[in-house]
């Protein structure tokens, strides 16, 4: 009596067989050698310590260049205003650099001005030559 | 995204078959270790954006590409390139052998009244010298598709050829270990 069976049971057994296989290849990995595991261990470590890596370093390129990278369409509002916001700051600082010196400029003019007209000496003598010798005379 | 947790728990369970698959490949303890650290580097620099879901099929990709990288770098990528009508069997198996060797194994190693250390340790070593002297393209179906527990889509993908491939390599490979086992006298 023949004992081949159908061509379904051949891959049925194929299957069954291969998985008797690999739960043997499972017992002796788990059973590797101690420096083996330790090295595998290390190894494992440092990738999960460069994925770390990676993931804090992708998002502060990300704000540094997409910009540049990333297509008009694709770069968030907050992150195009993020990148103009520092330019803004500048012309506003400039622009408030501008006023406060014309201020400044302006007030010493109208101090002076001020001095001059309360005086009981009249403006035009500044002007006068003889005056002005006087003034160097007077001085000792 | 796959957390660090994810990722160290998915390199955790792998990394074991991983090695083992890489030093039947490459034939050392070393260089094995250096494939499946610059593999597992790999993937946690270039993918750790990608789900957890998504993890196993792109590490044995890796994988697979870190171990022909190696091969390339030693110059010998013609020893993983072998002439497979060299290894492989006739379609005419008897069928009846793998039940007899499904039965053995079973017998030796799935039962623990039947446990003996020693024979189920030569056992192992059996198994383990017999995969580790397939053919590189059969081994590699036959680790992916029943190790790994890919599909044939899965197995196909990784190894860059078709699914029909992938089922006749798990075949032979199937066919010829049973054989391996049953010349060193692994029979009921």
């Amino acid at each position: 009596m023949s004992t081949t069976p159908p061509y379904h049971d051949t891959e049925a057994l194929q299957a069954r067989l291969a998985l008797r296989l690999t739960a043997g290849l499972s017992e002796r990995a788990a059973s590797l050698p101690r420096d083996v595991s330790e090295r595998l261990r290390v190894g494992r470590e440092q990738a999960i310590a460069r994925a770390r890596h990676s993931r804090v370093a992708v998002p502060m390129l990300a704000l540094a260049g997409s910009a540049r990278t990333l297509p008009e369409g694709l770069v968030p509002w907050w992150q195009r205003m993020a990148a103009v916001l520092p330019l803004l700051v500048l012309v506003v600082g400039l622009l408030a650099i501008n006023q406060w010196t014309e201020r400044e400029q302006v007030l010493a003019a109208a101090e002076i001005d001020t001095v001059l007209l309360a005086d009981d000496l009249p403006p035009a003598a500044y002007t006068d030559p003889g005056f002005a010798e006087f003034l160097k005379m007077a001085q000792p | 995204m796959a957390s660090d947790k994810e990722l160290s728990d998915f390199l955790k369970s792998v990394e074991k078959r991983a090695f083992k698959r890489t030093v039947y490949a490459v034939r050392g303890d070393d260089a094995a270790l250096d494939i499946v650290q610059d593999a597992m580097i790999r993937l946690s620099t270039k993918y750790a954006d990608r789900p957890a879901a998504e993890l196993p099929l792109l590490f044995q990709r890796i994988l697979s590409n870190a171990t022909m990288d190696w091969f390339r770098r030693q110059k010998v990528r013609n020893a993983v390139v072998q002439n497979l009508s060299d290894f492989e069997a006739g379609d005419d198996h008897e069928s009846f052998d793998l039940l007899e060797t499904v039965q053995a194994l079973e017998d030796t190693l799935g039962t623990e009244s039947a446990f003996d250390a020693v024979s189920r340790s030569e056992i192992l070593h059996a198994i383990d010298a017999a995969v580790g002297a397939l053919p590189a393209r059969q081994r590699e179906a036959f680790l992916l598709r029943y190790w790994e527990e890919f599909d044939v889509a899965e197995t196909a993908a990784v190894m860059g050829c078709s699914e029909g491939s992938v089922k006749t390599h798990c075949s032979r490979a199937v066919f010829a270990l049973a054989a391996a086992l049953r010349a060193k006298g692994i029979t009921p």
